[in-house]
C-alpha cells in the first residue's frame, strides 16, 4: 500500500469488524502499523481501542484480516507480539516473584521446581536492560505502577517482538516514571525498529511520543501524521466540543516536544 | 481382589503413622490412604484455582454432583458415573459460556450454580425415596471408602500431577493476564477448558471423601492458607500440599477420638491451618 521502503508495515489491518453480542463494536477498520514508528491509537471511552488490541491478539473473533507483514517477510512464520497491558489480573498477595513470572514463559520445568539457569539469566538480562534488575526477587503484586510497567515492558521485549502493543502504558505512573519508561522504550525502539502501537487517551502523551495517530470511534475517524491529526477539527469530530480538551491539545499538540527529554522515537 | 492386593502393602505402611488402636482397623487405614491421595491433589489444583479467582467454580461443580447422583439413580446408572459425567459437563458449559459473554466469571458461575441445584431438587422431589441415596454424597463417608475408590483416587492424583506438570506455567501466566498469554501464543481457550475439566474430575472424586457441602474446602482452604505466607510459586505449592497432608492425618486421628464426622474434622484442621497462617502473616508484617 505504501511504497516507501523506509516504512515497512509491521501490521496490516483490513476490513476488520468485531461484533460482540450482536453489536458491532468495530466496523471496517483499515490501518497500518509501520516498522520503526510509534502509532498512537486514540479515541473516547467505548471507542473500541481495547477491542482492537484484543482482535490483534486473537482474543475476540473478527471479520477481515490482520496480517503481520514483518513476520511474514522475515520468514519466521508466526508473529512475535509484545504486549504490555495496563495492569495484571492478580491480587496484591499473589505468591509469585518477578523471576517466577518471567520463568512462566521461558522454561518447560514447572516453576514449582525452581528456575532453570537459562530462564534465570534471560530474566536478569531483560530486567537489566530495562533498568529493573533489582526487582528480580520482588513479589509481583507489590510492585508500584511504574515498576510493573517496566517489568511488563521488559517481558514483552524479551522475545524481540515484530510488533509491540502498549495499552495505556503510562496511566497510573508518575512523571518521573513516565520519563524513565519512555527513555528506555525510545532507546530500544530506535535500535530494533519494531512496529509500536500505543493506546492512549492522554493526548499530551500522544503528541509527544507518536509519529502517527489513528483516531478511532468504532470506525476509523482519521489517521495520519501526528502533527496533521491532532487539530481542533479532528478532536471535535471525535470527542465533541470540550473546550478544556481543545485547549489542552492546543498547548501540547504541536508534534514532538524534544526539549522535555521524553520522546519515544 | 487385585485392587486389595495393590493397596494392602500401602495400608500396612500407613499403619505406622497411626496410634496402635487405630492402626489395627483396616477401614481407618483405608480412609487415611484415601485422604492422603485426594487431599494433596485437591490442594494442588486449588493453587491455580485461587490464582484464577475461581474458588466459587469448584462449589458449582460440587453442587452439580447433587444433580448428577439424582440423575444416576433415576436412570438406573451407577450414581458415581453420572456424577462425574455431569460434573464434567457443567465444567465444560461454564468454561464455554464464560468465554462467549462479557459477564464476569462470578456471575456465570452463579447462574450455573443455581441452575444445577434447582435441577437436582426438581429431580429428587419427583422421585420419593431418592434422598436416602444422597446422604452419603452430601456429607461424604471417608470411612466407608472402598478399595476400588482408592485406586480411582490414586489414578486421579497421578493424572492431576501429570496435568499440572505439563500446564502449570501456562495456567499461571493465563491467570496473570489473558492478553499476555495470547501474545505468547498460548491456546488460552483450550487451556481454560482443560483446567475446568480437571478441576471437575478432582471435585467429583473428592466428594466421596468429604461430601458435596465441604468439597470446595479441600481445594480452596489449603491454597488460601498458602497465600497468606508464601512468597513464591514453589512455596505456595509446598505449603498447600503440606497443609493437605497434615490436616488429612490430623483430622482423621482427631475424628477417631472425638467420634466426629471425618471429612468435616479434616476440613476443620485445614481451617485451623488457615488461621495459623493468618497469625504468622500478622506477626511477620510487624
Amino acid at each position: 500500500m505504501n511504497g516507501d521502503p523506509g516504512h515497512l508495515h509491521a501490521l496490516e489491518i483490513r476490513g476488520l469488524t468485531v461484533r460482540l453480542g450482536g453489536v458491532e463494536v468495530l466496523s471496517g477498520i483499515d490501518a497500518d502499523i509501520r516498522c520503526g514508528e510509534v502509532t498512537a491509537l486514540v479515541g473516547p471511552n467505548g471507542a473500541g481501542k481495547t477491542t482492537l488490541l484484543k482482535a490483534i491478539l486473537g482474543m475476540v473473533p473478527f471479520e477481515g484480516s490482520v496480517r503481520f507483514c514483518h513476520a511474514e517477510e522475515h520468514g519466521h512464520g508466526k508473529p512475535r507480539i509484545g504486549y504490555v497491558p495496563q495492569r495484571l489480573d492478580i491480587d496484591r498477595d499473589v505468591p509469585m516473584t518477578v523471576l517466577d513470572f518471567f520463568s512462566l514463559s521461558s522454561q518447560w520445568l514447572p516453576v514449582v521446581f525452581g528456575h532453570t539457569r537459562r530462564s534465570r539469566e534471560s530474566a536478569e538480562a531483560s530486567l537489566d536492560r530495562a533498568g529493573a534488575k533489582q526487582l528480580l526477587h520482588k513479589p509481583l503484586g507489590r510492585l508500584s505502577g511504574g515498576e510493573l510497567q517496566r517489568v511488563l515492558l521488559a517481558l514483552a521485549l524479551r522475545g524481540e517482538p515484530d510488533i509491540l502493543l502498549l495499552d495505556e502504558p503510562v496511566s497510573g505512573v508518575d512523571v518521573a516514571g513516565e520519563e524513565l519508561f519512555c527513555d528506555f522504550l525510545g532507546q530500544v525502539h530506535s535500535e530494533n525498529g519494531f512496529g509500536l502501537l500505543l493506546v492512549s487517551h492522554d493526548l499530551s502523551v500522544v503528541s509527544r511520543h507518536a509519529d502517527r495517530v489513528i483516531c478511532l470511534d468504532r470506525r476509523i475517524v482519521c489517521q495520519g501524521a501526528t502533527t496533521e491529526m491532532l487539530t481542533p477539527e479532528t478532536l471535535t469530530a471525535m470527542y465533541g466540543s470540550d473546550p478544556h480538551l481543545l485547549r489542552h491539545s492546543h498547548v501540547h499538540g504541536q508534534g514532538h516536544l524534544h526539549e522535555n527529554g521524553c520522546d519515544c522515537k | 481382589m487385585t485392587e486389595s492386593a495393590l493397596i494392602a502393602p500401602l495400608l500396612h505402611l500407613l499403619g505406622h503413622l497411626l496410634p496402635a488402636d487405630m492402626a489395627s482397623l483396616d477401614f481407618v487405614k483405608r480412609a487415611l490412604l484415601a485422604i492422603l491421595l485426594i487431599g494433596p491433589a485437591a490442594a494442588a489444583v486449588g493453587v491455580p484455582l485461587v490464582h484464577f479467582r475461581m474458588a466459587f467454580f469448584s462449589d458449582a461443580i460440587g453442587h452439580s454432583a447433587f444433580t448428577g447422583v439424582a440423575l444416576g439413580v433415576l436412570l438406573g446408572i451407577h450414581p458415581l458415573l453420572t456424577m462425574v459425567a455431569f460434573g464434567l459437563f457443567v465444567a465444560w458449559a461454564i468454561a464455554t459460556v464464560k468465554g462467549r459473554t462479557e459477564l464476569s466469571t462470578d456471575t456465570v458461575i452463579g447462574v450455573f450454580f443455581s441452575t444445577v441445584i434447582a435441577l437436582g431438587i426438581a429431580v429428587i422431589s419427583a422421585r420419593k425415596g431418592l434422598t436416602r441415596n444422597l446422604q452419603g454424597f452430601l456429607y461424604g463417608d471417608l470411612l466407608a471408602v472402598s478399595d476400588g475408590e482408592i485406586v480411582w483416587m490414586a489414578v486421579i492424583a497421578c493424572f492431576v500431577a501429570g496435568y499440572l506438570f505439563l500446564t502449570l506455567n501456562r495456567l499461571l501466566l493465563l491467570g496473570a493476564h489473558e492478553g499476555i498469554a495470547r501474545a505468547m501464543r498460548i491456546r488460552t481457550r483450550a487451556l481454560e477448558i482443560s483446567f475446568a475439566l480437571v478441576t471437575a474430575l478432582v471435585v467429583t472424586t473428592a466428594i466421596r471423601a468429604v461430601g458435596i457441602l465441604l468439597v470446595t474446602a479441600l481445594l480452596v482452604v489449603p491454597a488460601a492458607a498458602a497465600r497468606n505466607v508464601a512468597k513464591s510459586v514453589a512455596s505456595s505449592f509446598a505449603i498447600a500440599v503440606g497443609i493437605a497432608l497434615l490436616s488429612g492425618v490430623g483430622g482423621l486421628v482427631a475424628s477417631f477420638y472425638l467420634d466426629s464426622a471425618t471429612g468435616a474434622t479434616v476440613v476443620l484442621f485445614s481451617s485451623a491451618c488457615f488461621a495459623a497462617t493468618l497469625a504468622v502473616r500478622a506477626v511477620s508484617s510487624h
